[in-house]
């Protein structure tokens, strides 16, 4: 051991600002996180330095896991929440993949002025996320917004977009996929790129067609690209704050996990800190589970990862 | 099987000007004959072979196989089949996967494509490795599945772009001779691109030699040795390559350093009215002769050896200027460097004149 010391101090002083730096900033947040999920927390029970009140909350086990797991509307409805979150968050990492492959596929060839439909279809990733929040919010108002005026200009009926019905889930949707496909394009295109162009002639010499060359070597071939840049998606998007709450506000037809989270910490009656703790620390666990899933997978499909 | 034809076929690119990367290419390949593509770099080989694979468009003349106008048919309805350079194996594919893929492709039953492919590796040595991946194969190995997919499809023509050249020296001398034998088992004509002039020689039934996308000669490998068509031809073809000098030419020769070379009637003749002529002379057709006897003044500069004979590199003085000839020599008893020594020319059959500015060989 104290060989070992002796031998290594460099290398671990080296290490330790960063260790100091990442324990404070994320370790120590995380664990007064999960300590406050069994206690009843809340503005009326905090320490208040300014009123000079000293804490008085208390714990109570595991009170408030079985109040949210009960699924009670009063507790944000866990069950029907975490089901409208994975269709916000499929619904969108489908699109954002999809539509970005497609866009990658087509800025793939020689086409003219290629870089300026590059540039342009970053645009939405580089604009600040609230700023196209809020232009996209003023585009679905119901009776100014220029996608009523188009549906009533050809005819068609204008939904109350952003209004307390599914509508706004799908408002928010297709906000979040314009978002979320740069990316997917620009991660999908240099996966494109690496792959090697004798690839496709060796197979349209073997007698494959358009889609079959698709099929058996552009597909394969982003593998590794596409398993990483899904499951960064499904990440992002399974936490997507800015958007939905932009957009929407506390309306609980785009209610997911992470913005019930939200209402409950800054608003109410009683900032219920233990609850909107709870919230997050069973958001932690299911992407826990489904990271570890996804990763066990691609390891069986033998993609080294 | 099928004979394949090149019908003044030409590939332009855009650019400012054009650039004719192979220019009216006319070639006609018999039924089963292995035709080699040789030239440097830039040359036109590998465009004039993807061009018969349907990679690359044939922007005027026609190529044919087997009889049939091929110039506008996809690569899929050509009935051949290439080996990349690079191998392009497919890398989530394992090898047998790799060699099937196109008979599956085809929609083989999947009884008759493990056949095949049994088969095929057999042949190639690769039976171990059929559900390995490419990534866990040396690059020998790989070069062999790459051989195998081809196989496999049994096609009318193999098209082999640059194969061996991802091998090291000795793996590449040893599947040379393996693609050698294997195309003649298989009788299969084959057209192959190199860069490497020993492996056009030592492959090809007939060897294509090409430069500026134009064909130079096209003809045996002993008959390009001995005729070659031009001092272009005559530089490649041949290692170490031909001395090739321009010297000044009188009724009596060539006159070299001090000698002068007597050249044949017909030579003389068809060099009527020039005062030079760009003499070439294999090394091995010069020799060393003992100082008392006619001969070159040559300073040695640098001796390879090479075993069994030794390669003396050494300059001559012709006319002012100083040339450097390379003299093939007993390895055995090789002169030592600054020596001096006379080169004579030890078999005057083999002195090929080219026309200084043409190129073109002079004589019948």
């Amino acid at each position: 051991m104290r060989r070992f010391l002796e031998r290594h101090w460099y290398a671990y002083a080296m290490v330790l600002p960063v260790v100091v730096v990442i324990a404070v900033l994320v370790l120590y947040p995380l664990a007064q996180g999960v300590f406050f999920t069994f206690t009843n927390i809340n503005e009326a029970n905090i320490a208040n330095p300014v009123l000079d009140r000293p804490a008085s909350y208390e714990g109570v086990g595991f009170k408030n896991y079985l109040n949210v797991l009960s699924g009670d509307a009063s507790y944000g409805a866990f069950w029907s929440t975490l089901v409208r979150t994975l269709i916000w968050t499929f619904g969108c990492v489908f699109f954002h993949y999809t539509i970005g492959l497609g866009l990658a596929l087509l800025l793939n060839r020689q086409v003219k002025g290629r870089t300026l439909y590059r540039v342009l279809l970053i645009l939405p990733w580089a604009v600040p996320a609230f700023i196209s929040a809020f232009a996209w919010k003023y585009m679905f108002n119901a009776q100014y917004g220029i996608i009523n005026q188009l549906l009533r200009a050809v005819g068609l009926p204008d939904p109350v977009w952003l209004g307390q019905s599914d509508w706004a889930l799908f408002a928010v949707i297709v906000v979040n996929v314009w978002l979320g496909t740069p990316f997917m394009m620009v991660a999908l295109l240099g996966g494109l790129q690496s792959i090697p162009g004798d690839l496709y002639e060796a197979a349209e010499v073997d007698g494959a067609t358009p889609w079959q060359r698709f099929r058996h070597v552009t597909l394969p071939g982003l593998r590794s690209v596409s398993s990483t840049v899904v499951l960064l998606g499904i990440i992002w998007t399974f936490n997507m704050f800015p958007v939905i709450y932009l957009i929407a506000g506390p309306n609980p037809n785009t209610r997911i996990l992470v913005t019930y989270a939200f209402e409950r910490f800054f608003s109410g009656a009683s900032r219920d800190y233990a609850v909107a703790s709870t919230y997050g620390v069973l958001i932690l666990s299911v992407l826990l589970v489904f990271a570890t899933v996804y990763r066990r997978a691609l390891r069986k499909q033998g993609e080294v990862w | 099987m099928a004979e394949v034809s090149y019908v003044k076929a030409s590939r332009v690119f855009s650019g400012n000007p054009p650039v004719r990367a192979v220019d009216e290419l006319s070639l006609d390949v018999a039924d089963g004959e292995f035709l080699v593509l040789v030239g440097p770099s830039g040359s036109g080989k590998s465009t004039a072979l993807r061009m018969l694979a349907g990679l690359e468009d044939v922007d005027e003349g026609a190529i044919q196989i087997g009889g049939k106008d091929v110039t506008n048919v996809p690569p899929k309805g050509r009935d051949i089949a290439m080996v990349f350079q690079s191998y392009a194996l497919y890398p989530h594919m394992t090898v047998a996967e790799n060699m099937g893929f196109a008979l599956k492709l085809r929609g083989v039953a999947k009884t008759e494509i493990k056949a095949k492919v049994e088969e095929a590796a057999k042949m190639l040595d690769l039976t171990k490795y059929l559900e390995r991946k490419p990534k866990a194969l040396s690059g020998g190995q790989r070069q062999r599945v790459a051989m195998g997919r081809a196989i496999v499809r049994e096609p009318s023509v193999f098209l082999m772009d640059e194969p061996l050249s991802n091998l090291d020296a000795k793996l590449r001398v040893e599947t040379r001779a393996n693609i050698a034998a294997l195309q003649q088992r298989l009788g299969t004509t084959t057209i192959y691109v190199t860069h490497d002039q020993v492996e056009a020689m030592t492959m090809g039934h007939r060897v294509a030699v090409l430069k500026d996308g134009l064909l130079q000669q096209c003809d045996t490998p002993r008959a390009l040795y001995d005729r070659p068509a031009n001092a272009f031809v005559a530089g490649f073809i041949g290692s170490p390559a031909m001395n090739l000098k321009t010297v000044p030419i009188t009724s009596e020769g060539a006159k070299l350093d001090g000698v002068t070379v007597p050249l044949s009637r017909s030579a003389l003749d068809a060099a009527g009215g020039l005062d030079e002529v760009t003499f070439g002379i294999r090394p091995e057709a010069l020799g060393i002769v003992p100082s008392g006897e006619e001969g070159m003044e040559m300073t040695v500069e640098l001796v390879e050896e090479l075993g069994a004979d030794a390669l003396v590199h050494g300059a001559v003085k012709i006319g002012d200027s100083s040339q450097r000839f390379v003299v093939r020599v007993d390895g055995r008893t090789p002169p030592t460097l600054g020596q001096h020594v006379k080169v004579a020319v030890r078999d005057h059959t083999e002195i090929h004149l080219f026309h200084p500015e043409t190129g073109e060989r002079l004589e019948a």
